[in-house]
């Protein structure tokens, strides 16, 4: 399973506002519409806005923050941020 | 004859050129800051900006992510990912970008050429914050500073040399000053980020060194200093250093007129009068 459809359709909200009208309308549909195709977990992640599992599973950290710029799949940039931090809470405190 | 009269480094952030064109008072000091760089620029009288960045993933992704490109156009407009910020439609050199192309590429260094472009913030908010930058025309060379693998410091330090060589053999009467644009410890949307937004400096003692190394005229150490390892506990956004290392590759190695970090940014303002 390739990450690879995750972060194309990160990368495709910044540049195509009708994708963002999309997945603000209807985000399942909007979500099984992207090529190449999303595997079925990360369209259920992607739909509950766990960008922390996505992050363990090599999403691209630049490329999701996006998400939370658009205020997509339940998303806000200070929402986003706080999934990741609580994803990342160990290695955050392991680092200080 | 084509000659490299100033060069200059900076960085990008587009939040801060944003509060900048509302006129934050917050912001004084990196107002001041890129007010110091835009008096440099315009008593370098450059007529062309060649400028070292990193695609912040707007031009290259689906169909290919070249290491090393430079942009051979007539115009490009931006900054395509910032509606936000002031939209500019601007020259570029083609007839410059095409020798250092060609030069490049003769010169045993392959760099990859975009014919269609826009141009993202991290040329774009900068320049849009120096009025005597605006107006110059372009040529942007882009570094794959954020997708791994990233090309290594030596290598960038030493495309900078072949940018140099070509524009010194161009017939082209250009005063030139080269840009590095970027931070030198900055994470945008992971793990590293700050506990109150979408962003941080994980490693300022990094920024501080590499601002102090530059500083110094010491390029080979920042050069050397500059791994994977350091890299990847600055930030998933210092591979941004490498624009630097592109942009001080082209002069030979002297510290700065002016040099000043904003540690708790992770970035630096500098620049170097050639002539």
């Amino acid at each position: 399973m390739s990450i690879y459809a995750v972060n194309k359709l990160c990368r495709r909200v910044v540049q195509e506002p009708e994708l963002v009208e999309a997945l603000k309308a209807d985000p399942d549909a909007a979500l099984r519409a992207a090529r190449p195709p999303l595997s079925d977990t990360e369209r259920e992640l992607l739909l509950a806005g766990d960008v922390g599992r996505l992050g363990r599973m090599g999403a691209n950290f630049f490329l999701m923050h996006q998400l939370g710029r658009a205020e997509v799949l339940g998303l806000t940039l200070p929402g986003y941020s706080e999934r990741i931090r609580a994803e990342y809470r160990e290695e955050r405190s392991a680092d200080r | 004859m084509a000659e490299i009269v100033g060069a200059i480094g900076l960085p990008h952030n587009p939040f801060t050129a944003m509060a900048l064109h509302r006129g934050d008072a917050q912001l004084a000091d990196s107002r001041r800051l890129y007010d110091t760089l835009a008096g440099h620029l315009e008593a370098m009288a450059p007529d062309v900006l060649v400028v070292a960045t990193t695609d912040h993933y707007n031009l290259f992704f689906e169909i290919c992510v070249p290491i090393f490109a430079i942009g051979v156009a007539e115009r490009a407009t931006g900054p395509c990912d910032y509606p936000q910020l002031p939209q500019s439609d601007v020259a570029i050199d083609e007839p410059l970008a095409a020798a250092i192309q060609a030069g490049a590429v003769a010169d045993e260094f392959d760099l990859g050429r975009s014919q269609e472009f826009e141009l993202d913030h991290t040329i774009l908010a900068p320049l849009g914050l120096m009025p005597p930058a605006m107006g110059v025309p372009l040529v942007p060379v882009w570094v794959s500073g954020s997708m791994r693998p990233l090309p290594l410091a030596r290598r960038c330090f030493a495309l900078g040399g072949a940018i140099r060589r070509a524009i010194e053999r161009s017939e082209l009467p250009r005063r030139v000053v080269v840009i590095g644009s970027g931070a030198f410890s900055f994470e945008v949307g992971g793990p590293k980020m700050s506990e109150t937004s979408h962003v941080g400096v994980p490693d300022p003692g990094w920024a501080a060194r590499a601002t102090e190394l530059i500083g110094a005229g010491a390029f080979a150490d920042v050069v050397e200093q500059t791994t994977e390892r350091q890299l990847v506990a600055a930030g998933n956004a210092s591979g941004e250093i490498l624009n630097w290392l592109v942009m001080l590759g082209t002069f030979d190695p002297r510290p700065p007129v002016f040099i000043e970090a904003q540690l708790d940014e992770g970035h630096a303002f500098a620049a170097w009068r050639l002539t």
